[in-house]
């Protein structure tokens, strides 16, 4: 464990930009931590007469259309960023590492299951959360439902792989005639092993749900409108972008940023990964 | 390969029922009602079920699944709710707009993709690479309807260049010159794909690299470049390749927030509105076309992977 | 700096390819039109489109007072509930065939039956006495019958007889589309366009034209109506000369386009106004008018019109149903409206008994000024100790949801500028909000039984004071509208018509 860490820790030390983009996500959370003390108002305190303002004077990134502040909502907003993240992670890991496990130990299984992720697979990606959130309704929750749903499927096959090696790894099979259990198994030979990879698609996933729900959002399919996410501010911002472009900027560079940091850690992390599993994870 | 033909075939097939019991069970679940939306505000409960019962709404889902799959068979997906034509034919006025889209994108991605990442590989472990690797990793973390606003903002609205929004057909008034207005949504769109195919591209391109063959050519003192020339690229352009494939197939689903910004009458933006419309036999129908295209793509990749490589075994 | 040279190339290309035929008139629309068949449905856009094919017996003058138009005239019995309609000779249908009282009374008791609007006559039977005479009875004397004649939203737009009879409760499809308008139908290509073509054979009523009654006259080929769902966009298409004209545009848009010489403004001759309905069937507003007075008290139109609106000349925080000048307006129970008085409608909700439960408010994203509304309205509301709890849903699901009184205690609406108090929805008892209290009835009574102007006026001046009083629906003011057409474009209309019409229009 402490070699998985410390695997994990050096890369961020070694590259400058990475460095910065650890401290840039340390950042975002903070903000959704102490969201109440950092920001300024609350992010629903309107204020019609002081409507669309630029940047600058007593709203530090100006206001948005119910004269709301800007710096504020960005502030609230990494709350949503990271429920979102945590929660399609969490959802991947939770339903793909099962899925990819068992396929890997029991083949009958695992014709079916990696079957039923072929299909899920062969659904274009955006069209099934589309479809996912009209049928259970718009709301925080489902949204990260569709989107944890499209990374359900590439966290099994990654596990599966992962697990098929390790399951041909002398070691394993040895323990496997010396009348190991399956339970053994999993949380002794093959859980440990799968840290790294695991934490790779982790990040990437934590990345691509942040774009992803921003999408949702910006169609008017994602988190509801009332809750300020990066992607609502966006989406409500937009037929401003000629008057008050400046309204669009910040959300937008926090979603950038958010991704692109998260990216390069998972990218630090591989670097440092056993190679005979570098191909298998990534996107 | 004969055998392995059929059973890749095979598995394609059921995949596909699969998936279509998954779309046409996933539609009927929607809350919200056409009928609402199609007559309007203000009709009444008698006009609803009259409608209702016209368009075979209340049959049972068994029922309307085998009517819905058996058409499906015929190339017949059905009547559209909303715009009362054939679902065929909104799709097919979709289509010209999403593949135009998809392959004006694809130039983008090739263009830039692949050259940067050979360079990329070539440079292995340099500053240029390093470079070059961050900016693919930035270029995948940006929305594309945020990169398409600032576009539009820039060069339709400031500059002036292209036209901010929408597509008349290359059929019509203008016809190839239309194609312009297909430029900066490509782009938005080629952003986050391009990344793609350039780390693609770099790895498989490091990956022969390694390769026994490759480490022979060396070792006999032939020139770098045309080790590289020779002997990598033609290797590593196969895996390349065989990405382009899915790529495009995923270029078609992906357009859809790029379509709703730039108000591209695509297939993306069908379904989007669709959605809204609850124009169920549409949004059966455009799924079921892509998951179509998304298999057929995979399978023809599979296969000619096998018969091009040389390294794959075959069964 | 090579691609730079292609790109540029393209760009230049592009522009040397742009002349728009001086024979189209390109229309962006807010959305895809439902079926054009007007009679069946009420979306304004149908309307706006279907107008220049389909036409009715009456049609609205400048004055907004409905005229002839398929008629001639009509000689009404005393009980006034039979009416003697003639019809004008030899208008021709698209098809060639000649329109005759058949015709009419087919279209009117098929609109009677299943249209959109078809219960607000009354009309009991409609069937031709002469070839150009039809005879319409009538359940009861109806003052407003020549309007809702006129109404084409909705309404009894007439379609040759072998088509509606074969229709009937269905909509007509598009290849049946045949009216007597100066343009027929020519093609609908799904998110693409809707494609009028001139009619040739088109018989022009003979009177001068006034509003949309008298002569029309055709000028352009084709008229096409292009779907461009973003505002900013349709701004941009009339600016660099892609669309004629282009409809609602926000109001945040206003200075920009009013000062740029690349577009001419047509602002709105009617306003439409926001409405938050309340539940009169179920849940903790359908008895408590005390609750419902402190939701009236704690609103401050003019925060949410700013917000919703944004341009102060395109807003009016006005609690009449009907702006001044009309002949409906009146300012009964309007001082209900606008108090914006949190500390008072604490009071009232206390007085209510409102012990803190959630009010649900069904609103949806697809309309922006109702989420403004709405959101502006929570929070107005929070400060007055009233919970607000927003349903975000979208206009497809609002619409299923409202008709279930279960699921709702507010929602968000709009409403169009009508030509009679009787077109609006809340005086409809089958209307979502259900309001159907004695009061209302017996004043309904009163406003429909006569058709003497002045009694109907007073009547409803009684209605709107009892709106305000019962509260079955909360007014939020008055909007402008606005569309924007390319400066070349002459039009028959001043200021926009709630359906733009293009007859009488060139460029």
């Amino acid at each position: 464990m402490m070699q998985t860490l410390a695997t994990w820790t050096r890369p961020a030390i070694s590259r400058p930009l990475t460095t910065l983009g650890v401290i840039f996500l340390l950042t975002v959370v903070v903000f959704a931590a102490f969201s109440p003390w950092i920001a300024p108002y609350a992010p629903d305190q309107i204020d019609p007469a002081n409507r669309l303002l630029p940047p600058g004077g007593a709203h530090l990134l100006g206001t948005d259309h119910f004269g709301r502040d800007t710096f504020s909502r960005l502030v609230y907003g990494a709350r949503l960023a990271l429920l979102i993240g945590i929660g399609v992670v969490g959802f991947a890991l939770a339903s793909g590492v099962p899925i990819g496990i068992l396929s890997a130990l029991y083949p009958a299984l695992g014709r079916v299951l990696m079957r039923m992720v072929d299909v899920l697979m062969s659904f274009p990606s955006l069209l099934l959360a589309l479809g996912l959130i009209v049928i259970l309704g718009q709301g925080v929750f489902n949204a990260i439902l569709a989107i944890g749903l499209i990374y359900l499927t590439t966290t099994a096959r990654i596990v599966y792989g992962v697990a098929l090696r390790l399951r041909a790894e002398p070691y394993v099979e040895a323990a496997r005639s010396a009348g190991a259990g399956t339970w053994w198994i999993i949380t002794r030979h093959i859980l440990p092993n799968m840290i790294s990879p695991l934490l790779v698609q982790a990040s990437f996933v934590f990345a691509f749900a942040q774009l992803g729900a921003a999408s949702l959002d910006f169609l008017g399919l994602g988190a509801p409108p009332d809750i300020p996410s990066w992607g609502n501010m966006l989406a409500e911002s937009r037929i401003y972008i000629t008057r008050a472009s400046w309204l669009l900027l910040w959300p937008g560079l926090m979603i950038v940023l958010t991704a692109f940091s998260l990216n390069l850690v998972g990218d630090a992390i591989r670097d440092r990964m056993d190679p005979r599993f570098r191909e298998m994870v990534g996107r | 390969m004969g055998r392995y033909f059929l059973r890749r075939t095979g598995a394609a097939i059921i995949t596909l029922i699969a998936a279509s019991i998954i779309i046409f069970g996933f539609i009927h679940l929607i809350p919200g009602d056409p009928i609402y939306v199609m007559l309007g505000d203000g009709a009444t409960p008698e006009q609803v079920a009259l409608l209702r019962n016209r368009m075979g709404l209340d049959e049972p889902l068994v029922v309307q699944y085998m009517i819905w799959a058996g058409n499906a068979l015929q190339g017949d997906l059905g009547q559209s709710i909303f715009f009362d034509t054939p679902v065929t034919q909104v799709i097919k006025e979709g289509a010209e707009t999403s593949i135009l889209l998809a392959t004006i994108t694809m130039v983008w991605i090739i263009l830039f993709g692949v050259p940067v990442g050979i360079l990329s590989a070539i440079r292995q472990g340099t500053w240029i690479d390093q470079g070059l690797s961050g900016l693919a990793m930035l270029l995948a973390s940006v929305p594309t309807f945020w990169v398409g606003l600032y576009l539009i903002l820039i060069f339709a609205a400031g500059l002036g260049w292209f036209p901010s929004s929408g597509f008349p057909s290359i059929f019509e008034e203008g016809g190839l010159s239309n194609l312009r207005y297909l430029i900066l949504p490509s782009l938005a769109l080629a952003a986050p794909n391009a990344a793609l195919i350039l780390r693609l591209t770099r790895a498989s391109m490091l990956d022969v690299a390694r390769e026994d063959y490759v480490r022979t050519a060396r070792a006999k003192g032939i020139r770098p470049y045309r080790v590289v020339l020779r002997h990598i690229l033609r290797n590593a352009l196969l895996a390349v390749v065989s990405a382009f494939g899915f790529t495009f197939a995923a270029l078609i689903s992906e357009a859809v927030v790029t379509e709703t910004v730039f108000a591209l009458p695509g297939i993306g933006r069908t379904v989007v509105q669709s959605i809204l419309r609850r124009d169920y036999p549409v949004i059966q129908g455009v799924i079921l076309v892509t998951v179509c295209l998304y298999l057929v793509i995979n399978l023809l990749v599979d296969l000619s992977y096998r018969l091009l490589d040389p390294r794959v075994e075959l069964e | 700096m090579k691609l730079r040279n292609l790109l540029g190339g393209i760009a230049l290309a592009a522009l040397m390819a742009a002349p728009v035929s001086a024979q189209t008139l390109r229309y962006a629309t807010i959305g895809e039109p439902p079926s054009l068949d007007i009679q069946m449905g009420t979306a304004t856009l149908a309307s706006t489109i279907a107008q220049h094919m389909f036409e009715s017996l009456y049609a609205f003058d400048e004055a907004n007072a409905p005229q002839p138009y398929l008629a001639t005239g009509e000689t009404i019995s005393d009980d006034g509930k039979t009416i003697t309609i003639t019809l004008r000779e030899g208008v021709m249908f698209h098809n060639g065939d000649a329109l005759d009282a058949e015709d009419v009374a087919a279209s009117l008791n098929r609109w009677a039956e299943f249209g959109a609007r078809g219960k607000l006559l009354g009309l009991v039977s409609a069937e031709a006495t002469g070839d150009l005479e039809v005879k319409l009875t009538l359940e009861a004397a109806n003052g407003a019958w020549k309007s809702i004649l006129a109404y084409i939203n909705g309404g009894p737009v007439i379609y040759p007889a072998e088509i509606v009879s074969a229709a009937a409760g269905e909509p007509i499809a598009a290849e049946n589309f045949v009216g007597t308008g100066p343009y027929k139908f020519g093609e609908l290509r799904p998110n693409r366009y809707v494609e009028l073509l001139r009619f040739d054979e088109f018989t022009p009523n003979p009177d001068p034209s006034s509003g949309s009654s008298g002569e029309r006259v055709a000028n352009f080929e084709k008229l096409q109506f292009v779907p461009v769902p973003d505002v900013g966009t349709r701004v941009s298409g009339v600016q660099a000369g892609d669309y004629d004209y282009a409809e609602f545009i926000s109001g945040d848009l206003y200075g920009l386009v009013r000062d740029d010489p690349a577009t001419q403004v047509k602002i709105s001759d009617a306003p439409i106004f926001g409405l938050m309905f309340m539940n009169s069937e179920t849940g903790p507003l359908a008895t408590n008018t005390k609750l419902r007075q402190a939701i009236m008290t704690a609103l401050n139109m003019e925060q949410a019109l700013q917000v919703s609106v944004g341009e102060p000349e395109l807003f009016e925080a006005s609690g009449s149903y009907f702006p001044e000048g009309n002949i409906w307006h009146t300012t009964a129970g309007t001082e209900a409206y606008n108090q914006g008085d949190p500390e008072k409608a604490k009071t009232l909700a206390a007085e209510a008994g409102y012990d803190g439960k959630p009010i649900k408010l069904l609103v949806s994203t697809n309309y922006k000024a109702h989420f403004d509304d709405a959101s502006v309205f929570t929070r107005q509301l929070a400060d007055a100790g009233i919970n607000v709890q927003l349903v975000v849903v979208d206009w497809a699901t609002l619409l299923q949801l409202r008709g279930q009184s279960a699921e709702w205690d507010m929602f968000m609406t709009h409403h169009g500028s009508v030509p009679d108090p009787v077109l609006l929805t809340v005086l409809n008892d089958s209307y979502p909000g259900w309001w159907k209290s004695d009061e209302k009835h017996e004043l309904m009574a009163k406003f429909t039984g006569t058709s003497d102007l002045e009694a109907r006026q007073a009547a409803w001046a009684e209605l709107q004071a009892l709106i305000y009083e019962q509260l079955p629906v909360v007014k939020v003011g008055n909007i402008l509208s606005y569309d924007i057409a390319s400066p070349d474009l002459k039009m028959q209309f001043g200021k926009a018509p709630v359906f733009p019409y293009f007859w009488g229009a060139s460029k």
